[in-house]
């Protein structure tokens, strides 16, 4: 045991060059596909949020999306978007969609109404109440969103060399088709380090945030 | 909360300015795809090492893609030059083929249809065969005095077995097929990464394994390959495949593609398999290894 560690540190620092790489290649994906997913899915959840009809549909699409095997979804993005990168980051965007789409609507509809009812009664246009008042508040669970969506998806990015991407997930299928175990570790624990570290720091944020917004609903 | 919106923002931008400068990249590289098993890994080496000493062209090798469908289509889209295939693939449902067991109709039918349907020249063999073996631990042969397929089918509803990702999907040549013709199924069936299955099979998590024939966890672990007595399995001769709009670009590679044909027997691919994966060899130091010992490489 003793022994197969140190083996595993001593691979780990001969290789640190090529293992940071690969962790900032697997960084760059996941956020690539969270970028995305926020750019797509915050509008998403506010359009849901507006019009009650249209929330079932969007949320139980993002719900589909979800449950797809990440093998299977990656393997029929590759056949659209090609080997590598791209195919990875646009699965990553999907799955990271509901999570983000999700919170974003459950965010604003638990804003308290009273709130909106005094934004309204100071003039505001529904615009400026969305941007003012409603997201304002809805940011630390919006937050708990991109959490959850940056967990998950640095874990599906380790599957990227099964379609031609790179990452961290090298080092793990190298390892599993040469019978490698510490190659395996190699690659597992920095990715495992990669998402507990982003829960983390966005938890810290998500905390900053729920704290800075109590003053202002005090003012 | 502005400060917010910007970090946001410039997260976003970030991203996608990443997205694009990802796409633009080119120049003159061949790029080799692999699939998930050190044995096609190997052979890239090899190319990469003969490309690279012959030619000014550089070599990328794309390592562990899902599976074989994965390496042709990158092919099909120009994202993959070359790679190592096996005879036997003709028979997944790319093109119609004849069904057969005999080796030359097999190399044939791919040889044609491949170019025909995928514009891509399948070589002839490098001179072994991969193919799929049922094995089991010696001292289970032993005790049930098992040396064919055939001999498991009385005690196949208690066994369970280790396959690869991609044996029990596979059409002609995967498990519902072989259902049929042998007429009995096991208990269980696990799916795994192959380089898995060996070590399965020796801490006896399962009872037989579906191995590959060249893979060196039949002689680490010593197992009993059975006789496949129906013919199941078509033949898997492994043979480089190029694309032919590359070989019309670069037509030096033709002849250095032709290096390594008939030069690679069953014993030998075993045989650096084993250095890989037993030994912990990197595939590029046996691989070049192996091309100074023939006089390929200086």
């Amino acid at each position: 045991m003793a022994d197969s560690l140190l083996k595993f540190f001593q691979y780990v620092t001969d290789q640190a060059a090529h293992l940071l790489f690969l962790s900032w290649d697997h960084i760059i994906m996941v956020l690539c596909g969270l970028a995305l997913a926020v750019a797509v899915g915050v509008p998403l959840g506010v359009v849901s949020a507006r019009f009650p009809k249209l929330a079932g549909v969007v949320l139980s699409a993002a719900n589909v999306i979800q449950v797809f095997p990440s093998l299977a979804l990656l393997a029929v993005l590759m056949i659209f978007f090609g080997l590598g990168f791209k195919a990875v980051v646009i699965a990553l965007f999907l799955y990271s969609l509901l999570p983000i789409t999700r919170n974003t609507y459950v965010a604003l509809k638990q804003v308290d109404p009273s709130m909106i009812e005094a934004g309204t009664g100071a003039g505001m246009s529904p615009l400026q109440l969305l941007f003012k008042v409603q997201l304002p508040l809805s940011l630390p669970f919006l937050m708990a969103g991109i959490r959850l969506a940056a967990v998950i998806a640095i874990g599906v990015a380790t599957l990227a060399p099964l379609i031609g991407g790179d990452g961290l997930g090298r080092e793990i299928y190298s390892g599993l088709s040469a019978r490698n175990n510490i190659k395996i570790y190699a690659g597992a624990v920095p990715a495992a380090l990669l998402a507990i570290l982003a829960d983390i720091g966005l938890g810290k944020l998500q905390q900053r945030l729920k704290a800075s917004r109590k003053p202002k609903v005090a003012d | 909360m502005r400060k917010r919106g910007i970090t946001l923002c410039s997260l976003l931008l970030v991203g996608l300015s990443l997205v694009l400068t990802a796409c633009g990249s080119g120049g003159k590289k061949i790029v080799i795809g692999t699939q998930n098993y050190t044995e096609p890994k190997i052979i890239a080496e090899m190319y990469k090492a003969l490309i690279e000493d012959r030619t000014g062209l550089t070599v990328e090798i794309k390592p562990d893609l899902a599976s074989s469908k994965v390496v042709i289509e990158g092919m099909r889209n120009n994202e993959l030059h070359m790679a190592t295939l096996y005879t036997g693939e003709v028979f997944n449902g790319y093109f119609e083929v004849e069904q057969t067991k005999d080796r030359e109709k097999v190399l044939q039918q791919a040889q044609q249809g491949f170019s025909e349907h995928y514009q891509l020249k399948w070589f002839d063999p490098y001179g072994f065969e991969n193919t799929y073996a049922f094995t089991v631990r010696k001292e289970v042969a032993q005790k049930y005095n098992l040396q064919n397929v055939s001999d498991l089918k009385p005690y196949a509803d208690t066994m369970r077995i280790g396959v690869d990702n991609t044996w029990l999907e596979r059409e002609s040549d995967g498990y519902r097929a072989f259902q049929k013709t042998y007429g009995f199924q096991f208990k269980e069936a696990f799916p795994m990464q192959i380089g898995l299955v060996y070590e399965a099979v020796a801490n006896e998590e399962v009872d037989v394994v579906l191995a590959y024939t060249t893979d060196a966890g039949l002689k680490q672990y010593d197992l009993q390959t059975l006789r496949d007595d129906k013919q199941f399995f078509p033949p898997f001769d492994a043979s480089p495949v190029v694309r032919e709009e590359t070989l019309k670009e670069y037509p030096e590679l033709e002849e250095i593609v032709s290096l390594l044909i008939g030069k690679i027997d069953a014993d030998t691919m075993t045989e650096l398999n084993y250095y890989v994966d037993v030994e912990h060899r990197s595939e590029k130091e046996v691989a070049v290894e192996f091309l100074r010992q023939l006089g390929l490489l200086e």
